[in-house]
């Protein structure tokens, strides 16, 4: 008997007007995720995959359909509400990144936490224990713009996972990555829900990044055409 | 051919580059935003990061930029405090209370031509005036000065009393003037800054009469609008002249505002159709009519001061928004990591506030030192004696800031609240 799902999705479209031309990014896509999974997005470019992603993380809204997440309708909570939710839910990281260049990674790190009530000392536990985690303890005090690809996204994780969020939400992580940096990432991804149990759901090209998953999603114009579990 | 032996140029232009080099490493350790992100840095290692680390850390991210807006900023301010105090120097009207209820009666047809004394008992009997006292610029030069900056007045030392009561002196050194034909009267700007002292004689050089004073310090004054006059026994000038029938102006007093304008006008009647017509007015309009001479200073510092600010506003704007949108990718990570938009608004905000207030602190500060220590009446022949950068000018000046800082954080934080995450995303960096 699986665990009830954590995301369910339903009917779920996007529209993009541009000009007097409809694009349609979502074409009415249902799914369930339960806890835990680890779950890769693949497809075409243009085929809709980072349209669904930040749809679902509260990023984007949708044109139709339904999103919850732990039980919440994301679309009904308005600006302030989603950027809170984001806060405690969903923990993000970038194809580039997107780390901020004049802080360390632990001020990196610790950004998403002075959103939180945390002590000072609790939040600095909680960076170490994350940088720990991606493996980067004794790199806290150096500047990212200084450190390797790798080891930047590995920090982007950090702070990703650093307010313990049930979700998180990678798009493309190791797209700007070498072969061996993309597969430590995966790694972690992988651990982060086979051991933390977090609920994990990466968009990639890399059919040999696919292999880590629990499940495979194939979208295509939209549409969800494939949906694989491998557990 | 040898092509890897350094060419003698390169030799010689080393000393150069290492002289650039340290100049450049020198710079940037005397600024003061080196310090404070130096500063901040560690506090954020010892006590980790808090927003408001992160406002400066972030100001400071482009030291070249952050510093050039500072300097800009700094130096706009300074010359508009500038600007500002010089149009208060060259301005300054009497405004207190007292001043107001003087009146100065001149000659009609020029400030040059003299008024008979025996003007005198005709003004004191209009109604509506308390005090009258013969009030003549002798207008020397003190000691070996060639343009002495504070005025010398002639006037009767009885009636004189009556007419600054606002003046404030010593208990019983009033009456030493009074009795003494050689005494005077002098404001303590003045002794303060010829160092004088009670007793001490003042020697001056006549350039409008032909006649030099040796007068005697009897008393001080303070309290006055302008406490830099010397005034002395008009009896005096008249024997020293040998004319004793002439004043320059009449000094009145009258009981109330209220009754100035009847009072004006009644004397002005007094005189009509006498061989010496008489053109009164308040003490203020007499000195602004004086600073007319000018030209319209107070038109020209505003225009000065708008185009400071105007430019100021294009400076800082362009630069606030030039800084936000480097960063429009990063404050959109911020805002998917949860950072509310009025969080958002606050770091612009906070940071181009700072920026603008490190460079009005210095600029203001810079202006109020320089002004402080610079001998101005040295360095303008002694037109102007006092250049003081009062706080209500700083103020003005800071609020002026201010209101830039925060102007200029309106436009990025109205593209930042405009664009979504996802929009913020794609932008390159
Ligand atoms: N802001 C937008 N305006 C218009 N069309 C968009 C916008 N964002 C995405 N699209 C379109 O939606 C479709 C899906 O885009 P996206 O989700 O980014 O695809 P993927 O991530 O799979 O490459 C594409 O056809 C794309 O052109
Ligand atoms: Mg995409």
């Amino acid at each position: 008997m699986a665990a009830a799902p954590i995301v369910v999705i339903r009917d779920l479209t996007k529209i993009y007007r541009q000009g007097d031309i409809d694009v349609t990014a979502l074409a009415g896509v249902s799914l369930d995720i339960t806890p835990g999974e680890f779950v890769v997005l693949m497809g075409p470019s243009g085929s809709g995959k980072s349209t669904l992603l930040h749809i679902l993380a509260g990023i984007d809204r949708p044109t139709g359909g339904s999103v919850k997440v732990q039980g919440i309708e994301v679309a009904n909570l308005n600006e302030s509400q989603l950027a809170d939710w984001r806060n405690q839910n969903v923990g993000f990281v970038f194809q580039s990144f997107n780390l901020i260049p004049v802080l360390t990674a632990a001020e990196n790190v610790e950004l998403p936490l002075l959103l939180t009530a945390l002590s000072r000392s609790e939040r600095r536990r909680q960076v170490e224990t994350a940088l720990s985690l991606v493996g980067l303890a004794d790199r806290g005090h150096h500047r990212t713009d200084q450190m390797s690809g790798g080891q930047q996204q590995r920090v982007a994780i950090a702070r990703a996972l650093v307010t313990d969020p049930a979700l998180i939400v990678a798009d493309e992580p190791t797209g700007n990555l070498d072969a061996k940096s993309a597969s430590d990432v995966l790694h972690i991804l992988q651990s982060l829900s086979r051991s933390a149990g977090k609920t994990v759901i990466m968009v990639t090209h890399d059919p040999k990044a696919a292999g880590y998953g629990t499940r495979e999603l194939h979208l295509e114009k939209g549409e969800l055409v494939e949906n694989v579990s491998k557990a | 051919m040898s092509t890897n032996s350094p060419s003698p140029f390169r030799l010689l232009a080393l000393p150069f580059r290492w002289l650039w080099v340290g100049l450049w490493r020198l710079l940037w350790l005397g600024n003061p935003l080196t310090w404070i992100e130096w500063g901040t840095r560690l506090w954020v290692r010892w006590f980790g990061l808090s927003q408001h680390s992160f406002v400066i850390v972030n100001a400071v991210r482009n030291q070249r930029r952050a510093t050039l807006t500072v300097l800009s900023v700094a130096v706009s301010c300074g010359l508009l405090v500038t600007v500002m105090t010089l149009q208060r120097e060259l301005t300054i009207p009497p405004e207190s209370e007292s001043a107001s209820l003087r009146l100065i009666a001149r000659n009609k047809v020029s400030l040059a031509q003299p008024l008979p004394a025996k003007q005198m008992p005709l003004i004191e009997k209009v109604p509506g005036v308390v005090a009258v006292s013969p009030f003549t610029y002798f207008g020397g030069n003190f000691r070996e000065e060639t343009i002495t900056s504070f005025a010398q007045f002639a006037v009767d030392p009885v009636r004189f009393r009556d007419l600054i009561v606002e003046g404030k002196v010593a208990e019983g050194d009033y009456e030493d003037f009074i009795r003494d034909r050689t005494a005077c009267f002098v404001g303590k700007d003045t002794m303060d800054r010829y160092q004088l002292k009670v007793g001490d004689r003042m020697k001056f050089t006549g350039t409008f009469y032909p006649v030099d004073l040796d007068l005697k310090i009897a008393a001080v004054y303070t309290g006055t609008v302008d406490d830099r006059n010397v005034f002395f026994h008009h009896k005096l000038l008249d024997e020293l002249t040998g004319d004793l029938g002439t004043v320059g102006t009449w000094y009145v007093r009258v009981a109330s505002a209220d009754v100035a304008n009847d009072v004006i006008a009644r004397i002005d009647q007094a005189f009509e159709n006498s061989s010496a017509e008489v053109r009164t007015e308040t003490e203020r309009a007499f000195q602004m009519s004086f600073m007319s001479m000018l030209g319209n200073v107070k038109v020209l510092t505003m225009s000065i001061s708008a185009v400071v600010v105007f430019t100021l506003v294009l400076v800082t704007i362009s630069t606030m928004s030039m800084a936000i949108r480097e960063r429009f990718r990063e404050l959109a990570v911020l805002k998917a990591i949860g950072f509310q938009r009025r969080e958002l608004f606050g770091f612009i905000l906070a940071e181009s506030f700072g920026l603008a207030a490190l460079g009005a602190f210095l600029g203001i500060g810079g202006a109020w030192l320089f002004w402080g220590h610079i001998n101005l009446q040295k360095l303008t022949g002694g037109f102007l004696i006092y250049f003081e950068v009062t706080p209500r000018i700083m103020a003005t000046g800071g609020i002026v800031a201010a209101l830039l800082g925060m102007l200029a954080a309106i436009g990025p934080s109205i593209s930042v609240a405009r664009t979504s995450v996802v929009e913020g995303l794609k932008t390159l960096d």
